[in-house]
């Protein structure tokens, strides 16, 4: 029986050519869609599933509150790590400190290369359970060792074993390498970890850390916990909450909060507000799931619209099996077995599809997701989500068509009563209404990343140049490279900064000036420059001066931004003395010498932070600043600016950024989202539009007889137009105004979490309504207008 | 007694007042009988041949089918009951133009769920019955209107029915082919098989052994 009904289904698919690729391809086309999303959000929600002991580490987070605004982050004090290990070391598998992940020069014989990992202590290969493919997993416990990663080993050993090797950092310090581990693969945290080096050693080689140890105030350290079989995550996470608080009490004016996060929320709930986990990337993999599901619904919307449409061809089979003895229930279970074989043709189309389509969907999402040829969950999935969708495209149709009475069908007069298209234009309204909401929200995406990107940077990003010193070797040589770039002719103005133009990487507070309230506890952003740094930036001074190697007291001298000025309180900042509130050893009191404007260091839709930029006495700065000279090529500088670097420090890799390239990095995650919305919703308009071309061209067909009879009465072909166009026309309208609505709270909703934001117009969503509208005449138009320009005699002759 | 019908009414409610289709019908039918129901164009013939076949119901009155009664039963034991005894043909033949003549032919087996060698046998039989072997694997749009309404005869026959319910079998034929359905009509009734068919030739009439006459739904006589 069912070997009947296959073969009747695919007899009904060849014979009409047309109908079964809209519909197939309509639904290949919707199930690639989603079977591409569902990819991409099992690969989002799989993040970090490469650590096996990802349910039981965590990293222990921070709260702090100055003035009334609480912030949270991964940034504890060094000293937090042996209270813990006090207070709760029975609850932990390990306790592991550890920087932030950065770059070194590794060299062995002529290879110099950067690489960047992290200092850790002991712990962390056991934490990450790495997997070890040479040497030993305890790498970390003699003070010079080193632990690679894979492709750093090759890089630089080849195939020679790279244990017991001796490499050189920062041309300074003999690292043996202990260990090569595997990579970590892309869609983890830690994944740019190319080598672990000893936190000893971080100790011994950065003076500054001295000072650290036994100050609670200076966040500037991770801590990652792994804890023992059977503790509970939650739990332990209250219990040292007010770890801090209790043992400092310097610092307990903050009201410091500590507490674990854990690592599966690490990538998708990684957003806090007042303390506070609000979510984070786990909204995005909502928000795609969301429109996955409305594509596919959008696809078998199609699929029911065409079947209860043909239904008059079908009526007279179903009719005839009645009558020969088919019972209602045989007749459901047929055209349910037809819309599951072709949901299955659609299925095989759309993993086509999505083969054909994966790379250039992994460069857009910068993704790497392989197929899952492999997996069986994938299979399993796949074919229940073959069968909900044959359901869901299959069961009206099935239940529409096996109702039909053969008394009235094989008369052969059946038509389909007045109400029969009801269903039918409540599911292209609920179509449309999900492509206008998604054209609207496309459409205000692409506005505010838009309305981000031309917001004014306050600087000149255009042809500045940034290279990285983290060397030791550049200490006290920034004025001779400062003059022999500057010679070079490649430069037009240099400065350095402890951070890059685009990033801040300090914050401190603790100060005191004329005229601070009280209880105010300021937190500025700290930015240790050189002279002429507004100068080579282009950053405008609007009051005073640039700090400048003319004023040899400058030492002490520094800028503030305009909302630091605000923020201060400030009238007449030009002069003002920011003291050190630390009364016992002080560092000396710094002077305001000039005002800059405000410049975007870290989101563009976010407001400017206040910010205070301090002569670098050391000279240790982290990044040059390059103003390249417009009148060469950008290559012809690059050249110059390499051979001069070379010159200098011949033993380490050039390295540069240009500065406009780092900027366009903070419009990188919008613009993903961005285009792969328009690219989504485009495809769900193409569905619709599909579907809407096939009802058409059925409507015209149905109504050729009475198109016939009216041209002969003298309608012109626009009248006929009009007549066919209009009722489809109508429905689109509705779902404009039903889309209008729901769009603009949703976008609305999404835009608050930007506090520098567009402002929603009504032209939006009138340029909406007009898109939908003008892509529905132009799908209806071709039909309508064939059907208008066909021959009456023709037509009427057929009856 | 194969049937009967006892006081049957069917009404349709037509802007507020019952429009007869069928009034107080009557009738007994014995097995082995060929009875020719006629009357005007709207006079119920149909709509009797329907419910004489299940696939119409009724509103008012009793029909008994072989010791059964129709009116009570539910949708499946009907449905049942006519597929085991009930075999139809029809006027514009209604074979599923998308299957084969033998797949049409084969169809009312799989509704039946006989086993697939019974089926061949089956077919095989009645294809070479009815002379149509050589057009076994040919589509209905291939074949003449007189070979079309031969598949359907075939086709309600392959059940082997007890009662066969033709409406206006030869309405879309010439003569020639028409003479041949009604010979084979006949044919069949001598073998056994009850027939009722609605005409409206005089001619295909006397084939019949008895003529039930209809006019708005009233028998008037038969």
């Amino acid at each position: 029986m069912f070997k009947n009904y296959v073969k009747i289904a695919w007899r009904n698919l060849l014979k009409n050519k047309g109908y079964s690729l809209i519909n197939i391809g309509g639904l290949a086309l919707g199930m690639a869609v989603t079977l591409i999303i569902a990819l991409w959000v099992t690969e989002e929600l799989s993040y970090n599933r490469y650590f096996t002991n990802k349910d039981r580490v965590a990293q222990v987070f921070q709260s702090q509150t100055f003035n009334n605004q609480t912030g949270t982050g991964p940034s504890i004090p060094l000293p937090l790590e042996p209270a813990l290990k006090e207070a709760y070391g029975d609850y932990f598998k390990h306790i592991v400190l550890s920087s932030w992940n950065n770059q070194q020069y590794i060299k062995f014989g002529e290879k110099n290369l950067a690489r960047t990992g992290n200092f850790m202590q002991d712990g962390a290969p056991d934490l990450l359970d790495l997997n070890i493919l040479k040497g030993v997993k305890a790498g970390l416990e003699d003070v010079n060792s080193i632990m690679i990663n894979q492709s750093t080993a090759e890089a630089f050993f080849g195939t020679e074993d790279p244990i017991g090797k001796v490499v050189k950092i920062d041309n300074q310090h003999d690292m043996m390498v202990t260990a090569v581990y595997e990579d970590i693969p892309v869609n983890n945290s830690f994944n740019d970890m190319e080598f672990i080096m000893t936190w000893q050693h971080y100790l011994n080689s950065n003076e500054w850390l001295e000072s650290a140890r036994e100050n609670w105030g200076n966040n500037s350290f991770q801590l990652f916990v792994q804890l023992k079989a059977n503790t509970d995550m939650e739990s332990l996470s209250a219990q040292i909450r007010d770890l801090k608080k209790v043992s400092n009490e310097d610092t307990a004016e903050f009201n410091p909060q500590l507490f674990l996060h854990p690592m599966k929320d690490w990538y998708l709930r990684s957003n806090f507000e007042n303390g506070k986990q609000v979510g984070g990337r786990i909204k995005y993999v909502w928000l795609f799931g969301i429109i996955g599901v409305f594509v596919l619904l959008i696809a078998c919307i199609n699929f029911m619209n065409l079947s209860t449409a043909r239904s008059e061809k079908r009526a007279k089979e179903v009719g005839i099996r009645k009558s020969i003895g088919s019972q209602k229930g045989q007749l459901i279970y047929q055209f349910l077995s037809e819309s599951f074989l072709v949901v299955l043709f659609a299925f095989l189309l759309a993993l086509f599809l999505v083969l054909l389509s994966l790379n250039g969907f992994n460069d857009l999402s910068r993704k790497e997701i392989a197929f899952p040829w492999r997996s069986i969950s994938f299979w399993g999935a796949s074919l229940f989500f073959i069968v909900v969708t044959a359901l869901v495209a299959g069961s009206y149709p099935a239940l529409y068509l096996s109702s039909f009475r053969p008394v009235d069908v094989l008369k052969g007069t059946f038509k389909a009563g007045k109400y029969a298209g009801l269903p039918r234009k409540i599911l292209v309204v609920l179509q449309f209404t999900v492509s206008v909401a998604f054209i609207i929200g496309t459409f205000i995406v692409m506005q505010q990343i838009n309305y981000a990107k031309n917001r004014p940077v306050g600087y000149d990003k255009e042809g500045l140049l940034q290279i990285p010193t983290f060397s030791e070797d550049f200490t006290g040589k920034y004025d001779l490279m400062r003059s022999e770039f500057l010679k070079s002719g490649a430069a037009i103005e240099m400065s350095s900064s402890s951070s890059p133009t685009t990033q801040i990487w300090s914050n401190r507070g603790g100060f005191t000036w004329e005229g601070k309230p009280d209880n105010f506890q300021e937190d500025l952003a700290w930015t240790e420059v050189s002279s002429e740094y507004a100068k080579s930036l282009n950053l405008k001074i609007v009051e005073g001066r640039d700090l400048s190697r003319e004023f040899a007291t400058d030492s002490n001298a520094v800028l503030i931004n305009e909302t630091a000025k605000k923020y201060m309180g400030l009238d007449n900042p030009i002069g003002v003395l920011i003291k050190d509130s630390n009364e016992e050893n002080p560092d000396p009191p710094l002077k305001i010498v000039g005002v800059v404007q405000d410049m975007i260091t870290q989101s563009p839709y976010e407001p400017v932070k206040q910010g205070i930029y301090v002569f670098d006495k050391e000279g240790e700065s982290s990044y040059y600043n390059l103003r390249l000279n417009p009148k060469n090529s950008a290559s012809e500088n690059l050249a110059t600016i390499e051979r001069v670097f070379k010159e200098h420090f011949p033993k380490i890799p050039f390295q540069y950024d240009f500065v406009d390239d780092e900027y366009g990095e903070k419009f990188a995650s919008e613009e993903r989202i961005g285009s792969l919305a328009a690219i989504f919703t485009a495809l769900a308009i193409f569905i619709s539009c599909l579907g809407l071309f096939g009802l058409t061209s059925f409507v015209a067909e149905q109504r050729t007889k009475e198109i016939g009879v009216r041209k002969v009465l003298g309608a012109t072909v626009f009248n006929v137009w009009n007549m066919l166009s209009k009722d489809f026309l109508k429905l689109v309208t509705i779902s404009c105004f039903i889309a209008i609505p729901i769009s603009y709270y949703i976008m609305n909703g999404w835009l608050q979490e930007y506090p520098y934001r567009v402002v929603l117009q009504w032209w939006i969503f009138l340029l909406a309504i007009i898109g939908a509208l003008g892509i529905t005449m132009l799908t209806v138009s071709f039909q309508a207008i064939k059907a208008a320009n066909a021959n009456p005699v023709k037509s009427l002759r057929t009856e | 007694m194969l049937l009967q019908l006892n006081n049957i009414f069917k009404w349709v409610q037509q802007g507020g007042e019952r429009v007869f289709l069928l009034k107080d019908i009557n009738l007994d039918v014995s097995e082995g009988e060929f009875i020719s129901i006629m009357g005007p164009s709207g006079s119920g013939k149909s709509t009797l041949l329907n419910v004489l076949g299940m696939l119409d119901g009724f509103n008012e009155g009793s029909y008994t089918f072989m010791q059964e009664p129709v009116h009570s039963l539910k949708e499946k034991h009907r449905s049942e009951l006519y597929k085991r005894y009930i075999g139809f043909v029809f006027q514009a033949y209604h074979l599923i133009d998308e299957l084969t003549v033998y797949e049409n032919l084969e169809m009312p087996l799989l509704y039946k769920k006989v086993k697939s060698g019974e089926r061949k046998a089956l077919v095989a039989d009645m294809l070479d019955r009815f002379h149509i072997v050589g057009k076994k694997d040919l589509f209905p749009s291939q074949l003449s209107g007189g070979q079309q309404q031969l598949v359907g005869v075939a086709r309600a026959l392959i059940g082997n029915p007890k009662l066969l319910l033709a409406d206006e079998p030869t309405g879309n034929l010439n003569s020639q082919q028409g003479e041949e359905i009604m010979e084979l009509f006949q044919q069949l009734n001598n073998e056994g098989v009850t027939i009722i068919q609605v005409t409206h030739s005089e001619k295909n009439a006397a084939y019949g052994s008895r003529t039930i006459h209809l006019l708005d739904g009233r028998k008037i006589s038969g």
